[in-house]
């Protein structure tokens, strides 16, 4: 690459400057996380004179404690991890059926099957004839309603079938003489060799899940059953935004502090900056499998 | 004779495969269930749709729904709005995200490349009602941050969320500060593709940084570059509904009001199922013909295709 060159010779100025300039923007790209955090903990008054901008002032804990109080929360908290879960779960056993089966080049059918399935790609019912089917399948008002009609993601398929794909034939091959059924060998052999790929998809179905608005917003109408960014929404910006009358219940009625607000930003964030970093290292290698294309 | 012996054949196959068979099944339910029966849905763009006939029992109605839309100012609005802001987040994120892969690119400290990608890729993980609720914090003309530093500096207060104009720079901000660092996945990985060799004979040659760039850089990545930019292209007519709807308000519906969000509002909000439906299906296929040209003319410049 070009930088082995350069490594012989002193650092240049152009050097210093693409250093300056990466580093003004990952800070650009982490500031408004840390304008969250500073306004979660300051203090009232600090936040209404608008002294607030990097760091907090008059440090205090009073948004979170007030936050974490709420039963709303953590009931919105416990269904979101609920439907996290249960999707990515279905969501990933699906997904490995599908690209599982496919991935085999001499399976009769498999060219109607996978053109079936990448159709959808391009051409679709759109909003109001799948509102439509859920309602009519009984799903709708139902947690099921958030993850079972989006339980299979095309580009994800697309991505485990090219993994699968290039998977040794050999050590399948083995297993089947050996009297393993197609089960037994997708179980012992095929999906530990796919860790990396599996963590990848999962970890996209689970940050898809957990910030799934649009579908909550479609298919949830009883308030009890709010994922944490229906709640979000309804928290932060009130009724504005859904004039065909949001459920405006407890919290979201009362005007709530510029603290306040971060504060549960903040909550509905972290389980994602938590388990980030764990996962960061393997979902570059998913992208990149997945631009090769199947 | 030959061919009952390939049927055979095929269908001993197809036993052996069963258990195969049976894990597909769910899939390939689960796709006819939500997929393929909506699109048999769209149905109800020619009908004049009854919730209590439903789908099927709903009278036909010819092409009323589509004539009624097609006279509709607000339709041509939300089309307008979705091709104008998909246009300018084009512009503006297109260039700038070559350019950040070409900046980490050429950085020689790994550990800083790493941790610059990492803090990079972040937003992209963010959901769009954080990234509203941050914006409106940063952005609002009364007590957002941004305001209150130009207050202290004496400067005017700026309408970010409140004014149509300043409302479209601000909605590409936000779409550019959560998508370019993913984008650049995409192009590091050709970057890392590139052939060392040439670069050593062109810097013998005494060639300068810029020369290898616009000589040898740019044009290793240049088939990845166009795959990405007829990709974008095809997507042209097409907005998610969350940033728009989120980081939209009434005093910027105007340009706020895209096609996804249009369908919301007449299709759920109004409950008026078919003429919701028949601009779903205006948009599907216009998207088709979008993409079968982009596909066209990728394949004609001598690019892969993109389907």
């Amino acid at each position: 690459m070009a930088g082995s060159i350069n490594k012989k010779k002193k650092i240049t100025a152009g050097q210093i400057v693409n250093y300056l300039l990466l580093t003004l923007l990952a800070f650009i790209c982490l500031y408004p996380f840390l304008n969250v955090i500073a306004y979660s903990l300051s203090g009232y008054n600090a936040v209404l004179s608008g002294r607030v901008t990097f760091y907090p002032i008059d440090f205090n804990l009073e948004a979170y404690k007030q936050i974490l109080g709420k039963t709303q929360i953590w009931n919105s908290m416990r269904t979101t991890v609920l439907v996290t879960l249960l999707g990515t779960a279905l969501s990933l056993v699906m997904t490995i059926f599908a690209s599982y089966g496919l991935s085999r080049n001499d399976l009769p059918g498999r060219k109607f099957l996978t053109g079936t399935i990448l159709f959808t790609m391009y051409f679709g019912g759109g909003m109001i004839p799948t509102f439509l089917v859920v309602k009519g399948v009984g799903l709708y008002d139902t947690l099921g309603a958030l993850f079972i009609p989006q339980a299979v993601n095309v580009f994800n398929f697309i991505v485990m079938r090219t993994f699968f794909k290039n998977l040794p034939e050999s050590l399948e091959e083995a297993a089947r003489i050996d009297g393993a059924s197609y089960l037994q060998v997708l179980v012992r052999i095929v999906l530990p060799l796919s860790l990396p790929i599996i963590a990848t998809i999962g970890l996209f179905y689970a940050v898809g899940y957990w910030n799934t608005y649009f579908d909550a917003l479609l298919y949830i109408q009883d308030p009890n059953k709010y994922t944490l960014q229906l709640r979000l929404r309804s928290l932060l910006f009130g009724e504005e935004l859904n004039n065909s009358g949001a459920n405006l219940e407890g919290l979201g009625t009362q005007v709530m502090t510029q603290s306040l607000k971060m504060a549960t930003v903040a909550v509905s964030t972290i389980p994602i900056l938590v388990v980030y970093p764990w996962l960061q290292k393997y979902f570059v290698k998913g992208v990149m499998v997945g631009s090769v294309k199947g | 004779m030959q061919k009952s012996k390939n049927l055979n054949r095929t269908l001993t196959k197809m036993w052996n495969y069963k258990w195969i068979y049976l894990m597909l099944l769910p899939v390939m339910v689960y796709y006819i269930v939500f997929k393929y029966i909506p699109m048999y849905g769209v149905t109800i763009a020619f009908k004049d749709y009854n919730v209590f006939k439903g789908v099927l029992g709903s009278p036909w109605c010819g092409l009323e729904v589509f004539k009624k839309i097609l006279s509709n100012k607000n339709f041509w609005e939300a089309i307008k709005n979705t091709l104008l802001l998909n246009f300018i987040s084009l512009l503006v994120s297109f260039p700038l995200t070559i350019i950040v892969s070409l900046m980490l690119n050429e950085v020689l400290s790994t550990k800083f490349k790493k941790i610059t990608q990492s803090v990079l890729y972040l937003p992209h993980f963010i959901s769009w009602v954080v990234v509203a609720g941050i914006a409106t914090n940063l952005f609002s003309q009364q007590g957002g941050t941004i305001n209150q530093m130009f207050h202290a500096l004496g400067l005017p207060s700026v309408p970010f969320l409140s004014d149509e104009g300043w409302w479209v720079f601000t909605y590409v901000l936000c779409n550019v500060w959560k998508e370019i660092g993913w984008g650049t996945i995409i192009y590091l990985a050709a970057l890392t593709g590139v052939d060392e060799s040439l670069y050593e004979a062109a810097y013998l040659d005494g060639a300068t940084k810029l020369q290898r760039l616009f000589y040898i850089t740019l044009p290793s990545i240049k088939s990845v570059i166009v795959t990405m930019l007829i990709l974008q292209i095809s997507k042209m007519m097409t907005i998610g509904l969350d940033a728009p709807l989120l980081l939209g308000n009434k005093k910027v519906m105007g340009v706020s009001e895209v096609i996804s969000t249009y369908t919301y509002r007449l299709g759920i909000e109004r409950a008026k199922y078919s003429d919701s439906t028949a601009i779903g299906l205006f948009q599907s296929v216009i998207n088709i013909i979008i993409l079968l040209a982009a596909d066209k003319f990728a394949k004609a410049i001598g690019e892969d295709g993109i389907i």
